[in-house]
């Protein structure tokens, strides 16, 4: 069958087995130099010394506020580790580790189970030790073989900031968490990662390398210095990042906030750097580190405010009227509109066969768009917008980023939602809807929902007639683009009267937010949001003008009434404190 | 078709099947004193290995059933059949980060480029035992190089470095075996070793003189030779130029990938504690179970890669000196069933599975004492896992069958 004949020959055979036996030979000899030549060497080694690798967590960078005050710092505690293959009888010794440190032993055990990687390898079994602890643990300690501690470096919060929603919070990294890592091969059991806010936005800067260092041990495990064949490595401490907070900002917000519930958020619309943002209730940042109990835990995610959702970008709220400055964009940029032809209410306007009321029942009399603004009346505007077409004003909130992710630095956004022609037809069908919806945009109600991020990036743009950059929480070089609405400078003109209006007017909705300082020039819009969770929202978006400076801001408070009522006069309260506080300078 | 009847049962070389199974039993030896500390039977790997044991046996006598034309005449559909099932865990989810396994709903995951090491021999074996072809050309040696480049390009991709080196070194030894010019064997592994030798002065100053002289002896053509010559120096000296265009990660990337033991976290250490383990085992061992060192369990994948140094510790120099003598035996005996094969066919296949037991015996060895990179290849026979077992046997089958004199 096969009649291709062999042509190797005695020659080739003979080299092909000189080869073999070659490498035989130099395997042979090389086991031979290592076992019988250096056999002193290896067996004392091996006696005496084993390598042990320890690991050390580099401490996390810092979080700075704008003046480079540490919000977000570091502090070593101590944990307690054992070495498994060290250890006699584990059962009894976890036993008498939890009656030193008033523990329970089947947590300990749990511990034990949850990060053991290895017979030689230092497995967690308690963390945040104290002193006393300690003490007698040591007293005890020729009873515990294979029992160590160490130190780690945990998150500490030094300021009287809270921020927990912006700071985020870092968690230890089980075999669970590794697993779910994106670059899981950079962590081991025990590391801290980022897991929510500026923690996890910037992980990379912040989480530093961890050191490694090799130890010999003796028998016994103790160890007797380094092994110097192999190089240690120190940690590497991860970078600090700048945020563009202002401490004492902040602590004065975050205080104005207590009992209540929504979000404040203040800016420098040149720059779109965050001053402070406070979103309430919220938490203590120590939540997540020390011992979270799990009580503790289950009470802050049941309580029926959600102090852990990050209102300011994760809350969508019904913008109200303080998207009647966009009305105005679109009645004077898309129609020949005269802004001086006043509308009669009422107090109620029939459209159809619906009747769309106004919020002051008893009306507002003849009204032209100025005073329409001032009074924030709502027929002007119903009456108003019917000469424009839904995507006309979809076109102008996109424009100025609403419905849109703005790009923040910390995770999670949310885009809210400003409906156009499609959506309504998905959603209600061809005959489902009418014009009647979009008189109901036209006061920021209906579909509409915008967080208040969006809001914050809308009254930058606003205040710097569409030029500022998006709104951020760290000092970078290069930030995304933002949106720029670009309008007639008369249309600018207008809008800003307007908004100058609201305040300084006797009847202005927002007159309660005039702090009435020298040199200080307010504008503003207030916004009251019906919504089917009860109370209306109070909104109040607006700016002040200072020593060649600008200060945006955005209130919101859930449930609390209305914007002009509850939002406006705290937003008085921290424009005077704006005055007060000598260090808020820019660059 | 085969006549059972016709083979004496004493033409049957036994022994290539008995050293075998001392091979392995001495690997179970080993596997059963470190895995006391697996509870789970599936997980543990000496009851594993002894699950795969008694089927690749079987498999191994089945093979003495197998046509000698049969295996040549499918050879080609045997090779193809052996691309797909290196492609296939391509197609799987990723285990341990890697595509070099393949789920197959069994409780164990298969390995399939350990089967297609033996396709690519059969392959190669029946490309170059083609009576038509002229060795003397050297056209007649890119073909081999194509078969075996697309299977190793592959696996290198799930990534697997170790066998994707293991699938290419068959083809030296099949060459010089069909006769092809140890002349331009040279001209292949030239350029690798240019670019290999171009990052020390000396290295290669000491290879361009080497290889000066080696192509003087072979006298080719003028022209050939000095472009044979020049174009070697020419790609040394551009590789350096061409390295420094790498991004440093990239560097960083292929220098792990080549030196493993770089990593002071990884290999470096692996290597101390595998040293460590072997010296203090001495001439006769610390005695079965008493193995201080690997039972510290510092070397993560001692039941494979480092199960030599399990037993150079507690069995000693003279296990060690036993296996790789009784190896070189084996080995030395495939060659001489290769050397005395009438037809090329069988005689090119034998010397294939030589080639490929051997280099994984070498490059494994080699690796526990330090002498190379780290790089991740079992022991035949000895080591753990399931695939690895079962083409060994396959091997062990094929040589049996291969070997047998009498002409059919």
């Amino acid at each position: 069958m096969l009649k291709t004949e062999n042509i190797v020959s005695q020659h080739q055979y003979r080299i092909a087995g000189l080869v073999i036996w070659i490498l035989v030979c130099i395997l042979l000899g090389r086991y031979f130099q290592i076992q019988i030549l250096e056999f002193e060497r290896y067996s004392s080694k091996s006696n005496t010394n084993r390598i042990r690798k320890v690991t050390k967590n580099a401490p996390r960078g810092l979080i700075l506020d704008r003046h480079g005050e540490i919000l977000v710092d570091n502090f070593p505690i101590y944990v307690l580790t054992a070495i498994p293959g060290e250890m006699i009888n584990r059962g009894l010794q976890f036993k008498m580790i939890a009656d030193y440190i008033e523990s329970d032993s089947a947590v300990i055990a749990t511990n034990y189970n949850k990060y053991y990687r290895g017979q030689f390898i230092a497995t967690r079994l308690a963390k945040d030790l104290n002193f006393d602890q300690i003490s007698r643990l040591e007293e005890n300690k020729l009873n515990l073989h294979g029992i160590y501690y160490d130190q780690i470096p945990e998150r500490y919060y030094p300021s009287r900031v809270k921020a927990p929603h912006l700071f985020g919070y870092v968690k230890e990294v089980d075999r669970v968490i590794r697993k779910s890592l994106i670059n899981e091969e950079l962590y081991e059991l025990g590391d801290l990662v980022g897991w929510t806010g500026l923690e996890k936005q910037y992980e990379l800067f912040l989480m530093g390398k961890r050191g490694i260092s090799f130890y010999e041990v003796d028998a016994f495990g103790r160890e007797v210095g380094p092994a110097l064949e192999l190089n240690s490595q120190n940690p590497d401490p991860g970078q600090n990042i700048q945020t563009t907070l202002d401490l004492n900002l902040q602590a004065f917000i975050e205080k104005q906030m207590i009992d209540r519930k929504g979000v404040v958020l203040v800016a420098h619309p040149e720059s779109g750097e965050i001053l402070s943002a406070v979103s309430s209730p919220d938490y203590s940042p120590d939540l997540f580190t020390g011992i979270t109990t799990e009580r503790d835990w289950a009470e802050i995610q049941k309580d029926p405010d959600r102090p852990l959702l990050n209102r300011y970008i994760q809350g969508t709220y019904p913008p109200a009227s303080i998207v009647k400055m966009i009305m105005e964009a679109v009645l004077i940029e898309n129609t020949d509109f005269d802004v001086d032809v006043t509308q009669h209410c009422s107090g109620s306007y029939q459209f159809g066969d619906r009747i769309f009321g106004c919020w002051k029942p008893e009306g507002h009399g003849d009204v032209n768009m100025t005073e329409a603004m001032v009074v924030s009346c709502d027929v002007y505007f119903y009456k108003a917008i019917r000469a424009c077409k839904i995507d006309q004003v979809y076109d102008m909130f996109i424009a100025f980023g609403l419905g849109e992710k703005t790009s923040i630095d910390i995770p999670n956004e949310v885009e809210g939602l400003i409906p156009n022609n499609d959506y309504m037809y998905k959603r209600y069908g061809r005959f489902g809807w009418s014009k009647g919806s979009l008189l109901n945009i036209a006061i920021g109600q209906g579909e509409l929902l915008v967080t208040p991020i969006q809001v914050l990036n809308y009254i930058n743009l606003l205040a710097t007639r569409g030029s500022s950059p998006v709104c951020h929480f760290v000092m970078v070089g290069n930030l995304p683009g933002n949106v720029h609405p670009e309008l007639e400078s008369t249309t600018w003109d207008r809008i800003i009267n307007d908004m100058r209006a609201v305040i300084n007017h006797g009847n202005g909705t927002g007159r309660k937010a005039q702090p009435e300082i020298n040199g200080m020039e307010i504008f503003g819009k207030t916004g009251t949001a019906e919504n089917p969770h009860g109370e209306n929202h109070a909104w109040f978006i607006g700016w002040a003008e200072y020593l060649d400076e600008k200060y945006s801001i955005v209130i919101l408070l859930e449930n609390a009434g209305s914007g002009g009522g509850v939002a406006a006069p705290l937003a008085k309260i921290i424009f005077s404190q704006f005055a007060s506080t000598k260090n808020l300078a820019f660059k | 078709m085969i006549h059972w009847k016709k083979i004496d049962l004493y033409d049957i070389p036994w022994r290539i099947l008995i050293i075998a199974i001392i091979l392995t039993l001495i690997g179970l030896l080993a596997l059963k004193s470190i895995s006391y500390h697996h509870t789970k039977t599936l997980q543990n790997p000496f009851y594993k290995q002894v699950i795969f044991l008694l089927p690749s046996i079987v498999l191994s006598v089945l093979i003495l059933f197998l046509p000698r034309y049969a295996v040549h005449k499918y050879s080609f559909i045997i090779y193809g059949a052996g691309i797909v099932l290196v492609i296939l865990p391509f197609l799987d989810s990723e285990h341990a980060g890697t595509h070099r396994w393949l789920n197959v709903g069994l409780p164990f995951a298969v390995q399939p480029s350990e089967f297609a090491k033996i396709f690519t021999v059969i392959a190669l074996a029946r490309y170059l035992s083609d009576h038509t072809l002229k060795m003397k050309r050297f056209s007649s040696i890119i073909v081999p190089f194509i078969l075996v480049l697309v299977p190793s390009v592959i696996v290198l991709n799930q990534p697997d470095l170790g066998t994707a080196i293991i699938m290419l070194t068959p083809i030296l030894p099949m060459l010089y075996w069909s006769g092809s010019r140890p002349f331009y064997l040279f001209m292949i592994l030239a350029p690798i070793l240019s670019i290999l030798t171009a990052f020390d002065t000396t290295l290669f100053a000491i290879w361009a003189i080497v290889m000066g002289s080696l192509i003087f002896i072979a006298q080719p053509k003028m022209s050939i030779g000095m472009s044979l010559f020049f174009g070697n120096i020419f790609l040394g000296l551009l590789s350096r130029p061409l390295w420094e265009m790498l991004k440093p990660y990239q560097q960083n990337r292929l220098i792990t990938m080549l030196y493993p033991e770089k990593d002071p976290l990884g290999a470096a250490y692996q290597i101390i504690q595998s040293k460590t383990a072997i010296g203090s085992g001495g001439l006769l061992g610390k005695g079965w179970g008493a193995g201080t060192q690997t039972h510290l369990k510092f070397l993560p994948v001692q039941e494979s890669d480092f199960i030599l140094s399990v037993i150079g510790e507690e069995l000693g120099f003279v296990t060690i000196a036993f296996i790789l003598i009784l190896f070189g035996y084996l080995i030395n005996q495939i060659l001489k069933y290769s050397f005395l094969s009438r037809d090329r066919f069988s005689s090119l296949v034998l010397i294939g599975i030589a080639t490929i037991l051997m280099s994984h015996v070498f490059v494994n060895t080699a690796m526990t004492v330090g002498l190379i990179p780290v790089k991740g290849l079992p022991f035949p026979f000895i080591s753990a896992g399931g695939s690895f077992l079962m083409t060994s046997y396959i091997m062990t089958g094929l040589v049996m069958r291969l070997s047998i004199h009498y002409s059919d």
